[in-house]
């Protein structure tokens, strides 16, 4: 089963579940089928974004600099570059 | 430094995003009508409002930019099947 196929039948189940909900099939108090039911699809919309966006947030700020690994980095491309050159092959500017 | 604040204020967006759209649309129905705590939300017919016009305002969007790149890039197919053509 693919990715696609699974987050496509958890779709499927919950819209079918809300349906049910919706068209009155499954009895509810009347509070709750009047000022509830019709909200859920947006409040799930806007509880995804902000779940997105938590989650966006959360990676930037944990996102933690590898000073060491930055250095060793430079070093190398310095090297393959000088190497490059000694070779013949146009490296451009730094 | 600048770039910890950005994701700070993106976690704290989101949690007021989150908080404040769920006391409205699930809690609010429960409170009576004369709580003071009805004087921090708008008429509840809002929240249906203000979801629907930026789905409307994002698919906009995103579709005019589509619709733009598309036909661009349409174009210049078309002129290099001229050039081809004429040369």
């Amino acid at each position: 089963m693919t990715r696609a196929q699974q987050t496509i039948s958890v779709a499927l189940l919950l819209t079918s579940l809300y349906l049910a909900v919706f068209m009155e099939v499954v009895p509810l108090p009347e509070k709750i089928q009047d000022d509830i039911v019709p909200v859920l699809p947006f409040w799930a919309l806007i509880s995804f974004g902000s779940y997105l966006l938590f989650k966006l947030g959360l990676g930037v700020f944990t996102f933690n600099d590898v000073p060491d690994a930055h250095k060793e980095l430079m070093a190398q491309i310095k090297e393959a570059r000088a190497d490059l050159q000694a070779k013949g092959v146009d490296v451009g500017s730094d | 430094m600048l770039d910890r604040l950005v994701g700070l204020s993106m976690l704290i967006a989101a949690s007021a995003i989150f908080l404040y759209y769920t006391v409205w649309t699930l809690f609010m129905p429960f409170v009576d009508d004369d709580h003071p705590l009805h004087s921090l939300f708008p008429p509840r017919v809002w929240a249906i409002r203000i979801p629907v016009i930026l789905i409307i305002l994002f698919t906009t969007v995103v579709g005019s930019f589509l619709s733009v790149v598309m036909i661009r890039s349409n174009r210049k197919k078309a002129l290099k099947a001229k050039q081809k053509k004429a040369s």
